[in-house]
């Protein structure tokens, strides 16, 4: 075990300095390092190394590729957290609504130029929380209202019926204020491009802080995948624990999207991959999860930004270029184990 | 040790257990029989306090509306039907699993001494000691249930509810439980309630008998006394004790 979290955390720096090196101009690895060693430990910088690769670097490439990780990390988390919560293989927190909700409040900010008076530019992440948390509650309520039992495929269509609902709110809002349109469009696609350290500045303690409360409750997520009721007589606090679980990984993936967009899939994906190759603890499954959505995200940014330069693709499409069929995988071959 | 009293206990439209009172001691067991419908699992959920009731449900003369969750989890365990697994854990960590409320180290759960003394012990009971690096997705039906036994064992509790655990294990299986669980339960200050499908294991496993129909309680008593043909023939609607006496031929024409 030791031996393979070695082996991601390697990853995940080679893939970060992958992501800082390669581009337009494309910044030897060497040159990369001997960049990251003057500003961190401020060491004098070769005369060879333009400020203008500096600044690529440092200003614009080095943040981008840590907003995406911390982005990846966030969805990944919320779809371990979802996933077990709601006893459900395919949850997560775009299957369930949390992200179109989130979208919805974003497009409102982001249409109207709406910024609450005190906190600014917490406007946005704090908006998308709470249309995220506001949609999946009310799926989850009327889930629980039709079927007691809460089924899975239950909470799979209610949520489903509630990102279409609320994507169509989003939908209608833009196409009656045409001056903004592109730019709602391009947001909903999902994108990094343009975000500076501001950005990683405020969305990273959300995360991390979040992350941390969701790492305390690991047990109670091992337990809680056996169902409720077995949760309840081995001890735990159902109600709480799981709203708080619930609100956690809303508030990590409500923010994170009111900054970038909606990328779907990741949150679905990444959890399975850890899963299989980690196995079920959720001690191992979080902080890996985390690593490897980070990872993922990154490569996906890069793919999104290099591919057909100099234009960009929006990342959401990549990770659903992927996502997508491996959701069916998984979706059709439960089906085909049951039959 | 247990005493419930006037008990009324559903799922929102109406009661499905009505007006239930009875009290169990230490060192006993019961065994709640019934057809289909009847309210024997509604009233083991009650008991679990897992479904909100009226009337009272005692524990050493406390009432559990009046405990703590947790507290109530520290004495009443529930071994259920099996159900689905979704995420696979190993055998070892699925019973360390009912350690929950006793581990020590809340943040990362890391379990003490006495946590692995007592899943070694436990899953020893249940016989997988050799099977305990193993995913519980690749285990049988049986095997698993084994280990949610395991699980339920090393909650150490004081009162342990059965609802029907035997429908997946082998005969043999099924007989080491009940005869498992009369020496539990002998052997301190405990009591088991348990819902079989079974009636010889019904039998078997309960000192105490409740016979329940349309949720409420028909006929509560020491096995030994209140049990007889006609009773069954009630319950059951078939003529059980004929059956068994024809079943009883076919095992006497079987040669050793």
């Amino acid at each position: 075990m030791k031996s393979k979290v070695i082996i991601v955390v390697t990853v995940c720096l080679a893939v970060v300095t992958i992501g800082v090196a390669v581009g337009s101009v494309n910044i030897p690895l060497y040159d990369v390092i001997r960049i990251a060693l003057n500003k961190v430990l401020a060491v004098e910088l070769p005369p060879d190394i333009k400020k203008t690769t500096v600044d690529i670097l440092w200003e614009m490439r080095l943040p981008r590729a840590l907003l995406a990780f911390i982005v990846g990390g966030a969805l990944s988390l919320s779809g371990v957290v979802m996933q077990s919560v709601l006893r459900n293989p395919l949850a997560s927190s775009y299957t369930i609504g949390v992200s179109s909700g989130a979208s919805l409040g974003a497009g409102i900010i982001i249409l109207y130029g709406i910024s609450i008076p005190f906190i600014g530019t917490m406007t946005l992440p704090l908006v998308g929380f709470v249309f995220g948390l506001v949609t999946i509650l009310l799926a989850i309520t009327f889930a629980s209202h039709i079927d007691r039992r809460m089924e899975n495929n239950t909470i799979i269509l209610v949520g489903m019926v509630f990102s279409l609902f609320v994507n169509a709110i989003t939908t209608l809002m833009s196409a009656l204020s045409r001056e903004h349109i592109q730019r709602l469009v391009f947001w909903q696609m999902g994108t990094f491009s343009g975000k500076g350290w501001a950005t990683v500045f405020i969305l990273a303690p959300i995360v991390v802080v979040g992350a941390m409360l969701i790492m305390c409750f690991n047990r109670e997520l091992d337990i809680m995948t056996f169902g409720e009721e077995q949760a309840k007589t081995i001890g735990i606090d159902i109600k709480r624990v799981k709203w708080t679980l619930l609100i956690a990984a809303s508030a990590i993936t409500g923010s994170a999207i009111a900054f970038v967009g909606v990328i779907g899939f990741i949150d679905l994906v990444v959890p399975h991959v850890v899963r299989k190759l980690f196995g079920s603890s959720h001690r191992i499954v979080i902080p890996i999860s985390i690593l490897l959505g980070g990872a993922f995200m990154v490569i996906c940014d890069l793919i999104a930004r290099t591919i057909v330069t100099p234009s960009e693709l929006p990342v959401g499409a990549i990770t659903a270029i992927i996502g997508a069929p491996f959701f069916a995988y998984i979706y059709f071959r439960r089906r085909a184990a049951k039959c | 040790m247990l005493s419930v009293n006037g008990l009324y206990a559903g799922y929102g439209n109406g009661d499905v257990i009505k007006d239930i009172t009875f009290s169990l001691m230490e060192g006993e067991s019961l065994s709640i029989i019934g057809p289909n419908g009847c309210g024997k699992t509604t009233l083991l959920r009650a008991i679990a306090n897992i479904l909100a009731h009226q009337g009272t449900i005692e524990i050493d003369g406390k009432s559990i509306a009046m405990m703590k969750h947790k507290d109530i989890a520290l004495r009443i365990a529930m071994l259920g039907q099996i159900s689905a697994v979704y995420f696979t854990y190993t055998v070892w960590d699925t019973v360390m699993m009912g350690r929950y409320l006793h581990t020590k180290d809340r943040i990362f759960g890391l379990p003490s001494k006495t946590d692995t003394e007592c899943v070694m012990h436990c899953l020893e009971t249940v016989g997988l000691m050799d099977e305990k690096e193993r995913g519980i997705i690749e285990l049988s039906g049986g095997q698993l249930q084994r280990v949610f036994l395991a699980r339920t064992l090393a909650q150490e509790p004081q009162i342990i509810l059965l609802d029907e655990p035997t429908n997946h294990l082998d005969l043999k299986y099924q007989i080491e439980l009940v005869e498992y669980l009369r020496r539990w339960v002998a052997g301190g200050k405990r009591a088991v309630i348990g819902v079989l499908h079974d009636i010889n294991l019904a039998l078997r496993l309960g000192d105490n008998l409740m016979v329940m129909k349309d949720g409420c309680v028909q006929v509560y008593g020491k096995t030994t006394d209140i049990i007889n043909a006609e009773l069954l023939k009630n319950t059951y609607d078939v003529d059980v004790v004929q059956y068994m006496r024809e079943s009883l031929r076919i095992w006497e024409n079987i040669k050793h």
